[in-house]
C-alpha cells in the first residue's frame, strides 16, 4: 500500500510538473498578456509530434528536445504576428481565431502524422527500487529537467532586461511604451516563449502517455484551469496549483477510479472559480 | 416603421418560400440525402440555440453539448428503458436539459469573460466523464440504440422508423422552434438580452438585473440545445456518452460565426454550408475540421459579423449610394 | 434620525477603501430634493469613486446611503436604478453596437416590470411614444437610425443623458459631462442639459469651473476623500483653503 501511495506521489509530482512547464507557457500568454489561446494544448501536442519525426531522424532524444520547441515556437510566432496581432482585442474573437486554429493544426497533424497514437521509448531505461516496487529513472529526470526549466525561466524574468520589459509591459502598457520600450516585440517574443514551454512539456510528456493528434485537447482546459486556479499572471501560482491538482488527482486514483477522482478535481476547480475567481494565490 | 412591416412581409415570404422547397424535396432526392437534411435541421436547431445565448446575450459557451447530451439521453433512455411514448420524450428532452441549465447556469453566469468559457467546458466536461463511466446507464462510448415509436398528438400521427416521416416531424419541429426564437428575439426581452450583450454595466445601470436575464437566456438555450439532442437520437435512433463532449459545442460555435452572430438566419446558413462543405470535402479528404479550422480563422479576420453580415454591409453600401 | 423636509440623498460616514488606500474617507453630505449640487476636487479625490458608491456599481467599506429617507447602502446597482438614480459616466457607456432609438428604448423599456417573450417589442405603444419624445428632447430625432458610434462626441454625450433620463430619474448623477469638450462646446452642451431637465436633482461632478459656477446651487469640494468645504458658490469661490487646494491650480 506504501509503495503504490509513493508512486502514485511521485507520478503525481512528475506530471504536476510537465502540467506546471505548459501552465507557465500559458500564463505568461494568457495570465499576463490577456491573449486566449486556445491553439495552447495544439502546441503542446505539436512539440511531441515534431519531436517523434526529429527522433526518427536523428534517434536522439536529446537533440529533439531543444530543436522541437524552437520549431513549434516559430509557428507560435507565425501566429502572433500573422492572426493575434490583426484581430481587435475582443476576447471572443480571440477565442474563436484561435480554436480555429486548434481544428487545423489538429487535423493537419491527423493528415501527415497519422491518426493512431505512437510512443516515443524513453532515452534512459534504468529502473530503481522505491521499496518493492521499481520506479523509472526516465520520469525522475523529467522532473528535474522540469525544474530546471523553470530556475531558467525564473533567472530569465528576473534577471535579464528582457524579463524586466516584460513585467513593465504587463504592470502598465502606455508607460512601458513612453519609456521606450518595443512593447510589439515583447508581445511577439512572449507568445513565441509560451508555444516553446507548451512544445517542450509536450515532449517531456512524449514517453510517460503516446503521441496522438488528440493529445492537446484534454492538456488545454487542465492548463486554463492551473493557471486559473493558481492566479493569472501569478507564476508560482501556476506550479503549486499544477502540482496540486496532479497529485489530487493522482493519489485520488488510488481510492477511487481515476474519472471520479477527475470529476471531484473539476468540482474543486467549480468551487475556485465561484468564490476565489482570483484564483488561490492571486491578488 | 413602415420599414419593419416591409421586413416582416419580406420574411413570412422567404420562410414560406423556403419552407415550401424543403417540404417537395424528398420527392426528388434519395433517402440518404433526406437523413442528412434531417441532420441539418438538428444542427440549425443546436446553432440557433447557441446564437441565443452567444449572439444575443453575449455569453460564449462551450457547454451547450451538455445539454444536447441530456436531451439525445432522455429520449433514448425514456423510451427504450422505461417504454415512454414519443411525445412525452420529447417533451422531457426539453425540461430535464432545462433543469441541469438551471443548475449550471446559476453558477456560470456570475463568471464573466474566460472564466465563464471555463466554467461551461468543466461542467461540460463532467457530465462527459460521467457519461463515459456510467457504462450501466448510458453504454458508454457504445452507446444505446432504441426503436422510437410513433408521434401522436390528437388524430395525427408520424412515423418516426420511416425516413421520410423523420424528415418531415424534425422540420417541423425545427421549423416552429425557429419561429418561437425568432419571435423571442424581437421581443421586450429579447431587446434586454440584446442590451447586456452590448453593454452589461450600463444595462444594469439602467436598471436591468444582468444576472437573472443572462440565466433566463442560458435556460431557454438548455432547452432547446436538449430539444436538438432529442432529435438527433429519434433520427439516429441511437445516444452515445460522445454527444456530451465540448467539441460538439464547438459546431454551434463555428455555425454560428460562418454565419453571422446576432441574426438566427445565419447561424442556419452556416450550418447548412459547413455541413454541405463537410460532407462534400469528406469524400476527397480525410480531414475536414482542417478546412473548418481554416474557415473559422479567414472568417474572423475578414468577416467577423460572418456572411450575413457581409451581405448586410453590401446592401447598406447600395442603400447609402441610391 | 430626523430628517430635513426635502433631504433626497443622504451619506452617513461613508468610506471606501481599496487595499491600503482610502478612497473615500468619511464623507457626510446631504442633498436637497431639486437642489443641483456640484461636486469638484483635483484628480484622484474621489468624485467618481463616490458616484460609483451611490449607483451600487461598488460596495462600500462603511457608513450608509440614504436616498428618499430609505437605506440603498447595500443595494445592488439595478435595484439602486428602480429607486430613482440614474448615471452619466465619465467614459462615454452606450450601447455601442446599436442605434440611437434602440439605446433610448432599452432604458425607457426598463421600467416595466415584465418582458414578454411572445410579443413584437415595438407593439408596445407607451414605450414607443415615450422614446420619440426622448428622441425629440434630445435633439436627435434625425439620427435616431444610426449606430451610436456614428455619432459625434458630442453627440454621444447628449445620448448619455438622455438614456439616463428615461429612466425617469429623481437623482441624476453626471459624471464630468463636458469631459473632452472645448468651451464652446461645453456651453451648447449645458443649454441643451438645461432643457431637457425638468426639476430633477443633480449631482453635478464637473472639473469645468465656468460651468459649475454658472449651475450649481451648492458645492462640495473633496479632497484625498473627504469633504474639504462645503456651500453656495460665492462662498466656495472666497474659500482659502479651496482655492490652495484646487482653483488655484484649475481656474483657467
Amino acid at each position: 500500500m506504501i509503495s503504490n501511495l509513493a508512486v502514485a506521489v511521485l507520478n503525481g509530482i512528475v506530471w504536476g510538473l510537465i502540467m506546471a512547464l505548459i501552465a507557465l507557457g500559458l500564463n505568461m500568454i494568457f495570465g499576463l498578456l490577456h491573449i486566449i489561446n486556445m491553439a495552447h494544448g495544439a502546441l503542446f501536442m505539436l512539440g511531441a509530434v515534431v519531436a517523434w519525426y526529429l527522433i526518427e531522424l536523428t534517434g536522439n532524444f536529446w537533440i529533439a528536445l531543444i530543436i522541437a520547441p524552437l520549431c513549434v515556437g516559430i509557428i507560435g510566432l507565425m501566429i502572433e504576428r500573422g492572426l493575434i496581432r490583426t484581430i481587435e482585442d475582443k476576447p471572443i474573437t480571440t477565442i474563436i481565431c484561435t480554436f480555429g486554429v486548434m481544428l487545423a493544426i489538429q487535423h493537419l497533424v491527423l493528415i501527415i502524422f497519422g491518426g493512431s497514437p505512437r510512443r516515443i521509448s524513453p532515452p534512459v531505461a534504468y529502473r530503481f527500487q522505491i521499496f518493492d516496487l521499481q520506479y523509472p529513472l526516465m520520469r525522475i529526470m523529467i522532473a528535474l529537467i522540469s525544474i530546471a526549466m523553470m530556475i531558467g525561466l525564473w533567472i530569465f524574468l528576473r534577471k535579464t532586461k528582457y524579463g524586466l520589459w516584460m513585467r513593465a509591459v504587463v504592470q502598465d502598457r502606455e508607460m512601458a511604451v513612453g519609456l521606450g520600450i518595443p512593447v510589439n516585440k515583447v508581445y511577439m517574443w512572449t507568445f513565441v516563449l509560451g508555444s516553446a514551454l507548451a512544445a517542450f512539456s509536450g515532449i517531456l510528456a512524449a514517453p510517460i502517455i503516446s503521441v496522438e493528434f488528440m493529445m492537446g485537447r484534454e492538456v488545454l482546459i487542465m492548463a486554463f484551469i492551473i493557471v486559473i486556479v493558481g492566479g493569472m499572471g501569478n507564476l508560482e501560482g501556476s506550479v503549486i496549483a499544477a502540482i496540486m491538482i496532479s497529485l489530487i488527482q493522482g493519489i485520488g486514483s488510488l481510492f477511487v477510479a481515476p474519472s471520479i477522482a477527475t470529476v471531484f478535481a473539476l468540482a474543486f476547480m467549480i468551487l475556485v472559480l465561484m468564490f476565489r475567481p482570483q484564483g488561490l494565490f492571486g491578488e | 416603421m413602415f420599414l419593419q412591416k416591409g421586413k416582416s412581409l419580406g420574411f413570412i415570404l422567404i420562410f414560406v418560400l423556403i419552407l415550401l422547397v424543403l417540404i417537395v424535396l424528398p420527392f426528388f432526392v434519395d433517402l440518404f440525402y433526406q437523413t442528412f437534411l434531417t441532420e441539418l435541421f438538428v444542427w440549425i436547431l443546436f446553432a440557433i440555440s447557441f446564437d441565443l445565448i452567444f449572439g444575443y446575450t453575449g455569453l460564449l459557451s462551450f457547454g451547450q453539448a451538455l445539454f444536447f447530451g441530456l436531451g439525445s439521453y432522455t429520449v433514448t433512455i425514456l423510451m427504450r428503458q422505461f417504454g415512454f411514448n414519443t411525445e412525452l420524450s420529447l417533451l422531457l428532452s426539453i425540461v430535464i436539459p432545462m433543469i441541469f441549465a438551471w443548475f449550471v447556469g446559476y453558477f456560470s453566469v456570475k463568471l464573466t469573460g474566460i472564466h465563464f468559457v471555463i466554467i461551461t467546458i468543466i461542467f461540460a466536461i463532467i457530465g462527459n466523464i460521467i457519461g463515459d463511466t456510467w457504462t450501466s446507464f448510458t453504454g458508454g462510448s457504445d452507446g444505446l440504440t432504441f426503436s422510437p415509436r410513433p408521434f401522436r398528438l390528437g388524430l395525427f400521427q408520424i412515423n418516426l422508423m420511416d425516413i421520410k416521416g423523420n424528415y418531415y416531424f424534425v422540420l417541423g419541429v425545427v421549423a416552429i422552434s425557429y419561429l418561437f426564437l425568432r419571435r423571442m428575439v424581437q421581443s421586450p426581452l429579447g431587446k434586454v438580452f440584446i442590451s447586456i450583450r452590448e453593454n452589461e454595466e450600463r444595462a444594469k445601470l439602467i436598471g436591468y438585473n444582468a444576472q437573472r436575464y443572462k440565466l433566463i437566456a442560458f435556460i431557454i438555450a438548455g432547452g432547446l440545445s436538449g430539444l436538438a439532442g432529442g432529435l438527433y437520437s429519434l433520427t439516429l435512433k441511437y445516444a452515445a456518452a460522445s454527444y456530451l463532449h465540448w467539441s460538439v459545442s464547438g459546431h454551434a460555435v463555428v455555425y454560428t460565426v460562418v454565419g453571422g452572430m446576432g441574426t438566427l438566419i445565419g447561424p442556419a446558413i452556416g450550418a447548412g454550408i459547413v455541413m454541405s462543405l463537410e460532407h462534400y470535402l469528406i469524400n476527397y479528404l480525410q480531414a475536414t475540421d482542417l478546412v473548418v479550422g481554416i474557415a473559422l480563422v479567414f472568417m474572423v479576420l475578414v468577416a467577423p459579423k460572418g456572411l450575413v453580415g457581409l451581405i448586410q454591409s453590401k446592401l447598406k453600401r447600395k442603400e447609402a449610394s441610391v | 434620525m430626523s430628517e430635513t423636509f426635502g433631504t433626497i440623498l443622504k451619506l452617513v460616514d461613508l468610506n471606501k477603501a481599496f487595499g491600503g488606500l482610502l478612497a473615500v474617507n468619511k464623507v457626510n453630505l446631504s442633498v436637497q430634493k431639486g437642489e443641483l449640487r456640484a461636486l469638484i476636487g483635483p484628480n484622484g479625490a474621489g468624485k467618481t469613486t463616490l458616484l460609483n458608491l451611490i449607483t451600487g456599481t461598488l460596495r462600500t467599506s462603511g457608513g450608509q446611503i440614504f436616498f428618499k429617507e430609505k437605506e440603498i447602502t447595500h443595494l445592488h446597482s439595478y435595484q439602486i436604478s428602480h429607486r430613482g438614480i440614474a448615471r452619466t459616466m465619465q467614459i462615454t457607456s452606450l450601447f455601442s453596437g446599436l442605434t440611437v432609438f434602440e439605446n433610448i428604448w432599452a432604458a425607457v423599456q426598463s421600467r416595466k416590470k415584465f418582458f414578454n417573450p411572445f410579443i413584437q417589442a415595438l407593439k408596445w405603444q407607451d414605450v414607443k411614444e415615450k422614446t420619440e419624445s426622448m428622441l425629440e428632447l434630445t435633439g436627435l430625432k434625425d439620427q435616431a437610425q444610426l449606430i451610436c458610434s456614428e455619432l459625434s462626441y458630442g453627440e454621444q454625450r447628449i445620448l448619455e443623458m438622455g438614456i439616463a433620463l428615461s429612466t425617469e430619474p429623481d437623482l441624476l448623477c453626471l459624471d464630468e459631462p463636458t469631459a473632452g469638450l472645448n468651451s464652446q462646446e461645453s456651453m451648447v452642451l449645458v443649454k441643451k442639459m438645461r432643457n431637457m431637465l425638468s426639476g430633477q436633482t443633480i449631482i453635478l461632478v464637473e472639473h469645468d469651473m465656468g460651468v459649475v459656477m454658472e449651475l450649481a446651487d451648492n458645492i462640495s469640494v473633496l479632497h484625498y476623500g473627504a469633504i474639504l468645504a462645503e456651500g453656495p458658490p460665492d462662498e466656495i469661490k472666497e474659500n482659502e483653503e479651496v482655492k490652495k487646494v484646487y482653483l488655484g491650480s484649475e481656474h483657467a
